[in-house]
């Protein structure tokens, strides 16, 4: 476990290393650095609702971000999440404006399906072409997380958008209200169940079952597997599945809960920082957890912050990206499986 | 239709700089997914320093030392110490996107757009009609860039510098035992990469406009990485990609202004995306059929083993 603690520490120094430098340069560019700070603290957890706002942008990154994982349990990189939430939320919208009249616990769990399917599918098209034809996966999920983008946006300017929208970004009507799990803060104890009971699930499937273990050790070492009579690709297919309806759940608990209308590119970090939560997370469950509630609280601070200082927002995307671009370095044990698993390509 | 033409143009000239980039990386065996930051670095840089000091020169060459430095950065992260290159590459691009939004509030005190005076030279001007409105009004940029191309095509083919790169993409284990340093080559060419992305940056704030908007790039360094791949990493290639891309985008603008248009606008941009899932797929199973070129498979993901 000495290798463990030393991957915990590490990682967190890491984070405190890129949120150094992020804070030297808010200093340097003029920023009471103890300002933002205590504006932080109370824009993610002390003001009002700040608590609240945390668990709400820590729900759509755990959700994500435990996707991420599932993939990389299995070795492979699935990088597409923002798409496969985007396409699950139109997929959820799609079904709720279209049974308007429909029974509302019905219509939720068909949209809620609806958006795990469509997420599945977005997902294990890379991953077929990954586990069929050895086609690089982290590639054809970054394309397939752009055409999604580009669904969303085709689908809230034209077939979708509210006919009486006003002002310049296309959206969509709104749900019926009676559809909708949260209020506008978008926390509820059914979401939170919701989200209690599939993190638990996961970590289930992941540490409890046969399906678990066989992707582990396909993520460890394929031809291994393959000579212990694993079917890889069978695997490989189950954890992309798995991997893309975590993230199209989360597009249909997104809708469902505090949007209840898709606004043209919505949450347009949230794939990406999804990867930073489960790598910060160490590609652990509950490591993922912790990380997804830490960076929605700084998601609802830099919301907070205009209130207390006029510091710009994307300094948020200048902290993930800093959190990212430092937070691999000597991820030892994953670099050696992925090379491993270069050498001898699934399949 | 010459409207066209000389859109397409103006749109894959910082594409096809930033493809260069994307070469010479893809060349040490760098998936580099940093593109994207280093191009709005490059932008927003020119701007900035451009507009203060009135020069765009100055401009140009304080975005190429900016890029340089954060191109060293890069390599110093997944090189010496071992951090993952498309999660770092993501990360310098977000790096990128955010750093340049958030100096534009801090510094300049505006959000979104930041207009500026200084602009590239543009060598043909006042060309109204016919023909020659294709190759009118370009930034002196567009007309160096087929120069640019044809020089990253020597160097990587006929220079002592291409062939110990390709060695180092390819197999660097080989490399290694004919006496060169991978890791220095790898930093030689993150560096070109770097000042070759300041100047497709440049050309997209200074040249075609005159300003930097937040996030104006785009995807444009993502999709100058889908050219590469399209092109086959080969500079000619990776350049009538980032051409064909730019035309894809000229009809995309074209159609946004004739409503009438029977293709919506983003099944247009989805092309770039569509085409590089088919481009991976080919050149996987292209791959596949030679044993050196696994290896450097391998090496792609895993610069430092």
């Amino acid at each position: 476990m000495t290798s463990g603690l030393r991957r915990v520490v590490g990682t967190v120094a890491l984070v405190l290393v890129s949120f150094l430098i992020t804070a030297l340069i808010l200093r340097v560019s003029g920023y009471s650095v103890g300002e933002v700070f205590s504006g932080v603290i109370q824009g993610a957890i002390t003001a009002t609702g700040a608590s609240t706002s945390s668990i709400r942008w820590a729900i759509p990154l755990l959700l994500i971000a435990l996707g991420v994982v599932v993939g990389f349990r299995a070795g492979f990189f699935n990088i597409g999440g923002q798409g496969q939430f985007y396409v699950g939320a139109c997929s959820a919208l799609a079904i709720s404006l279209g049974w308007r009249e429909g029974p509302a616990g019905l219509v939720v769990l068909c949209g809620t399906l609806a958006a795990m399917l469509a997420g599945v599918l977005w997902s294990l098209f890379p991953g077929w072409l990954r586990v069929r034809f050895g086609t690089d996966e982290v590639l054809t999920t970054l394309m397939m997380s752009f055409i999604g983008a580009l669904v969303l946006q085709y689908l809230t300017a034209g077939p979708m958008r509210n006919p009486q929208g006003t002002g310049q970004t296309a959206a969509s009507e709104r749900i019926p209200e009676t559809f909708r799990l949260t209020g506008g803060s978008g926390v509820s104890t059914t979401v939170l169940l919701l989200v209690a009971g599939v993190t638990v699930l996961v970590w289930l499937v992941l540490e409890r079952t046969r399906f678990g273990l066989t992707m582990t050790l396909v993520g460890r070492n394929a031809t291994m597997a393959r000579w212990q009579g694993i079917n890889v690709r069978r695997v490989g297919l189950g954890a992309f599945a798995l991997s893309g309806a975590l993230a199209g759940l989360a597009g249909a608990v997104e809708l469902y809960g505090p949007a209840a209308r898709l606004v043209t590119g919505f949450s347009p970090e949230v794939g990406f920082t999804a990867v930073v939560v489960a790598l910060v997370g160490l590609l652990n469950v509950w490591g993922t957890v912790i990380a997804a509630v830490f960076f929605g609280g700084l998601q609802s601070a830099i919301l907070f912050l205009p209130i207390v200082t006029d510091l710009p927002p994307p300094a948020l995307v200048l902290l993930h990206g800093m959190v990212a671009f430092l937070v691999t370095i000597k991820f030892r044990a994953v670099r050696r499986r992925r090379a491993a698993q270069a050498e001898a390509p699934a399949g | 239709m010459e409207q066209i033409l000389a859109t397409t143009l103006r749109s894959a000239a910082p594409l096809v700089l930033v493809a260069m980039a994307g070469v010479f990386a893809f060349r040490a065996g760098i998936f580099h997914l940093g593109l994207e930051g280093l191009m709005i670095t490059g932008a927003f840089t020119t701007v900035a320093v451009g507009d203060t000091t009135g020069s765009v020169e100055l401009g140009i060459l304080a975005a190429i030392g900016v890029c340089l430095l954060l191109s060293a950065l890069y390599w110093w992260v997944i090189g010496p110490l071992g951090a993952n290159v498309i999660i770092a590459g993501l990360g310098l691009t977000s790096i990128g996107l955010g750093g340049t939004a958030y100096a534009l509030g801090a510094i300049f005190d505006v959000r979104g757009s930041l207009f500026t005076d200084v602009v590239l030279p543009r060598p043909v001007r006042g060309i109204a009609d016919g023909a020659g409105v294709i190759i009118a009004e370009h930034s002196i940029f567009v007309w160096i860039t087929p120069v640019i191309v044809l020089a990253a095509w020597v160097v990587l083919r006929r220079s002592r510098f291409g062939l110990r790169l390709a060695a180092v993409g390819e197999y660097p284990f080989a490399a290694r035992s004919a006496g060169v340093n991978p890791s220095m080559i790898r930093l030689q060419a993150l560096l070109i990469a770097g000042a070759l992305c300041a100047l497709g940056g440049a050309e997209l704030s200074v040249g075609a406009l005159r300003n930097f908007t937040e996030n104006m790039t785009n995807g444009r360094g993502f999709i100058a990485f889908v050219a590469v791949i399209f092109g086959a990493w080969h500079p000619i290639g990776a350049a009538f990609a980032g051409l064909f891309f730019g035309f894809a985008d000229a009809i995309g603008i074209q159609s946004q202004i004739n409503i009438t248009e029977r293709v919506p606008r983003e099944f247009v941009l989805m092309i770039p995306f569509v085409l590089t899932i088919f481009a991976v797929w080919l050149g996987g199973l292209w791959r596949r059929r030679s044993l050196e070129a696994e290896a450097g498979y391998a090496e792609l993901r895993e610069p430092d083993f």
